[in-house]
């Protein structure tokens, strides 16, 4: 679904100013090896929409009016779609310069290609890897949604919630924020937590179940399903890290020299874009979305503000940066607003139900049954939202994969082979 | 754990659990998948049975326990969470590596190759085997049981608790077949490549049967069904670039003594596997040759002019026939380059004499590769290296023979006058030094094919022989009746049958004087 379309009053001015600069260039006539003015045109214009397609997503209005709210499952749809249409203008420019008789192999481009290249390879791994995070998300909804049935079962809906309910609810709840876990205490630990596990299972079915037990903490309440969930642990190598490979994605990337732009008839601009555009969106995947080794130190040299799309991408990075920097997300295994309206609402029912008396007081009750509510908005907004995002990461997988093998395929074709 | 107060979850979650856990740890049913001797490959789905069958009845009224108190979730949940671990162990023990893509690119192709012959074995097993087992395991656990899964009335497929425990491990499994399906395109790797396509086009109705009855498994089936496409394609794009390769083999020094060009045997070699691969390429390959006949030579003036593909009725011939053809043709082409590269013209000859005999022995030799390639293209290519013989043969001998030749002896008109004693001796004199260098240097030129070694010293000799034995019998005396005849008739006809048997060995002649005094 296009994201442009309501691209309107706020980025028509930046449209308007730029569109100055293009009526700076001269005709030239045409020459497969010099770029003529319609070349240009269409690495500014690619450029400019690049900027528009960032700046949409950064200048959202405030939350609770908007429908994809900063971060959100839907905001991220919309990032993921941006990012396609640049990758697909992009490959229409260096395709239609190959088409035209242009060499793509000719030093600097083909060097600047095969480092875009490099970069994107990089970006299907964590294609994979956003995968497991989008699972691990979808598991965690399973837990709320046992949760959410066990404080709704009520066979007689004007009856308190008994002990037996709100225990399976703790339980599953529990379970859910042992899950969420910050990853970093669990990559490498695989083996450790499974037999940690089994030796809680072990001592507290010695222990008994008594009604006392209340479960405070994560871990001691378990019952052994604590290694249950461990297990399903990332399908990436113990090594792997998520962080490593945005480094490897961004790093390096640097302002074409005007030298390499002109030589490559304003190309290596086009390039450099489709390599800060990769790099930002992969950055906030990784912000969002749980993987293992989220670090968020990776980051672009600094881009000159003659580059259209300059300021929306920082912005990008400076409003992802603050919300990783407030008090309640620090510790959040991803940024993305529903991981966030787990963790409080999850938060919220096991405070709320930590209590010794049962049957319920109805003050409590009441809260109780509130709280089941926003547990199960969240449970219905997850569910509309997690597939389809997989599915864009997964269309992002094969569109990045499909380009590489064309640009590929050009660079390694006999010079001057016609179409 | 027999505590009044009512604690449902948690006992029946623990028994289950625990249940489970227990079966698993002692489980040595469930290892057998993963011994050495079920490595030889399935061929076919092979369910084995995981637990036994008392566990199963056990598990089975756990379940139905669970789920008729409305915990049906709770119960998939400690399923898939037990079962999970055992599949990842399973295919562990098959040898199945956790390898990202980046790591898949930083490997040798050698590397890389082993490793696909394992995968191949490693999956066939833990498709056929380890999954179908589980899935089997599965339904024995809850074909008939009321699992709601989700909080609408979407039915869930009793298949959901195998799809979650296995779906990681599915799609780590062809994780590996991705990742070598987007790798860089080298010729080198044509038919490994070909052999993981065979492999997951084989295993394919069986992803189907296992995953593609739930909607979490389905994926599992596509991205199966996708990773074979890809395969497809990165054949037909390295078969293309293997095309390029062999246009663009850059001619730098010349081969020394003419012989076969080591790109010659490498593409033959080439072409001899795909046609032992023609079954699958032949479905694989639909498309003819796109770079065919626009492809000017790049900065060879001495190149000859491409030719077009020409090839007989186009319908009636397998696209793959027509690359083969093409991959000839352009080896052909890049040859001629090869061949300028020798300042003797003679040499150039014999060097592309060599190459296209060698390429027509190949097709000649290997059943599959003439079927496909055709004889009416065989027969080109032998009119090719007989008409390089003659080239050289022109070429290299023509001068000497001329040597040999009447005209110009002659003083007066008739034929009784006197013969030029001083042009005859110069006659002998040039024939002598002409042939003395044509036997250094052309003993030292090669051809590899002892058949075509002897039908071209046989040439030589049919035109040498005579005509020096007549020029020899009409002139002799005039010679022999002068001073020291033995500067100018160095060699008898005898001399020269042996000397010519030197020609062509790849090294100079020995430095035993063939020479021997006449009379």
């Amino acid at each position: 679904m296009p994201a442009t379309d309501s691209s309107s009053a706020a980025t028509s001015v930046g449209r308007s100013f730029l569109s100055l600069r293009r009526d700076h260039h001269n005709h030239i006539p045409s020459d497969p090896h010099h770029s003529n003015s319609s070349d240009l045109h269409e690495i500014d214009a690619f450029q400019r929409h690049a900027a528009d397609l960032l700046n949409d997503l950064v200048l959202s209005v405030s939350d609770s009016d908007s429908d994809d709210p900063f971060l959100s499952l839907a905001w991220t749809r919309r990032l993921l779609d941006s990012f396609l249409i640049c990758l697909e203008e992009f490959r229409a420019i260096l395709l239609g310069l190959g088409l035209a008789g242009g060499d793509l192999a000719r030093p600097p481009l083909d060097r600047l290609l095969h480092d875009f290249l490099d970069r994107a390879v990089k970006v299907l791994d964590l294609c994979n890897a956003l995968r497991d995070g989008l699972d691990l998300i979808r598991q965690c909804r399973k837990h709320l949604v046992i949760a959410a049935a066990a404080l709704s079962s009520s066979s007689d809906s004007a009856a308190p919630r008994g002990e037996a309910q709100i225990r399976r609810a703790r339980k599953a709840l529990t379970d859910l924020t042992i899950l969420m876990l910050d990853d970093k205490d669990v990559s490498g630990g695989g083996q450790r937590n499974r037999s940690f596990g089994r030796a809680t299972r072990d001592s507290s079915a010695s222990h008994g179940h008594g009604h006392h037990r209340r479960s405070s903490s994560g871990g001691s309440s378990g019952s052994g399903s604590g290694s249950h969930l461990r297990s399903l642990s990332w399908s990436v190598s113990r090594t792997w890290s998520a962080s490593r490979q945005l480094q490897a994605i961004g790093g390096g990337l640097t302002v074409p020299r005007a030298h390499d732009v002109a030589a490559t008839g304003g190309l290596a601009s086009a390039v450099y874009t489709m390599g800060a555009v990769l790099f930002a969106v992969a950055w906030a995947l990784v912000a969002a979305i749980p993987c293992q080794d989220r670090g968020l130190q990776a980051h672009l040299a600094t881009v000159p503000r003659s580059f259209p799309w300059a300021a929306p991408l920082t912005t990008l990075f400076d409003r992802i940066l603050d919300e990783s920097k407030k008090k309640d997300r620090k510790h959040s295994c991803g940024l993305l607003k529903e991981i966030h309206q787990i963790e409080r609402c999850s938060r919220q029912l096991i405070e709320v139900t930590d209590t010794a008396e049962f049957p319920l007081p109805d003050d409590k009750d009441a809260e109780v049954q509130e709280a089941t509510q926003e547990l199960l908005q969240v449970c219905d907004s997850l569910k509309d939202g997690l597939d389809p995002l997989e599915r864009q990461v997964r269309e992002m997988f094969h569109r990045v994969v499909r380009t590489r093998t064309e640009i590929l395929d050009y660079l390694s074709r006999p010079h001057n082979a016609t179409g | 754990m027999c505590n009044d107060r009512t604690n449902s979850s948690d006992a029946v979650e623990d028994a289950a659990a625990a249940a489970a856990a227990t079966v698993e740890e002692d489980d040595s049913v469930s290892t057998s998948v993963g011994r050495r001797s079920s490595y030889r490959s399935l061929r076919s789905i092979r369910e084995i049975d995981l637990l036994p069958a008392e566990a199963i009845s056990d598990l089975h009224a756990i379940a139905s326990r669970m789920a008729a108190a409305g915990y049906g979730r709770e119960c998939v949940q400690v399923y898939a969470s037990v079962r999970k671990p055992a599949v990842d162990s399973a295919l562990r023990r098959l040898g199945v590596e956790k390898l990202s893509i980046g790591d898949v690119q930083r490997l040798e192709w050698e590397v890389l190759e082993a490793k696909i012959r394992r995968w191949i074995r490693a999956a066939r097993a833990a498709v056929r085997g380890v999954f179908a087992s589980e899935r089997r395991l599965c339904f024995l656990i809850f074909h008939d049981l009321p699992l709601s899964t989700s909080t609408t009335n979407a039915t869930a497929t009793h298949d959901a608790p195998f799809a979650e425990a296995v779906k990681g491990a599915a799609l780590q499994l062809f994780g590996f077949a991705e990742a070598i399906s987007i790798g860089r395109r080298s010729p080198e790797k044509l038919f490994k490549i070909i052999d993981l396509h065979d492999a997951i086009a084989d295993l394919l109705p069986d992803v189907s049967d296992i995953f593609a009855a739930s909607k979490a498994g389905e994926s599992i089936y596509v991205q199966a069904a996708e990773i074979r496409s890809r395969l497809a394609d990165a054949v037909r794009g390295i078969l293309s670039e293997f095309e390029n390769a062999v246009l663009r083999d850059p001619s730098k020094t010349p081969v020394p003594g003419g012989t076969i060009h080591p790109l010659t045997r490498y593409v033959m070699n080439y072409s001899s596997l795909i046609s032992d691969y023609k079954t699958t390429l032949s479905e694989l390959i639909v498309s003819r040759p796109s770079a065919c006949s626009r492809i000017a030579p790049e900065g060879n003036e001495n190149a000859p002019s491409f030719p077009d593909l020409d090839l007989a009725d186009p319908d009636s011939q397998l696209p793959l026939a027509a690359h083969l053809i093409w991959i000839i043709v352009v080896l052909e082409h890049n040859l001629e380059s090869k061949a300028s590269l020798y300042k003797d013209a003679a040499l150039s000859h014999l060097f592309i004499m060599n190459n296209v005999h060698y390429i027509a022995h190949k097709v000649k030799d290997s059943p599959e590769l003439r079927g496909l390639i055709g004889d009416e293209y065989l027969k080109q290519l032998t009119g090719k290296f007989r008409q390089a013989a003659t080239r050289y043969q022109r070429t290299a001998w023509l001068k000497i023979l001329n040597c040999l030749r009447d005209e110009g002896l002659h003083v007066s008109g008739g034929f009784s006058s006197g013969v030029s004693k001083s042009a005859l001796r110069e006659r002998f004199k040039a024939f002598n030094a002409a042939f003395e260098e044509a036997h250094r240097v052309q003993s030292a030129w090669y051809v590899p094919d002892t058949q075509l070694r002897e039908e071209l010293r046989i040439s030589i000799a049919e035109k040498l022989l005579p005509a020096y034995r007549s020029f020899l019998g009409r002139f002799r005396h005039h010679i022999e009746n002068g001073r020291h005849p033995e500067l100018y008739i160095k060699y008898s006809v005898e001399d020269l049958e042996t000397s010519v048997t030197d020609f062509f060995e790849g090294c100079p002649p020995s430095l035993h004087n063939r020479r021997r005094s006449h009379g």
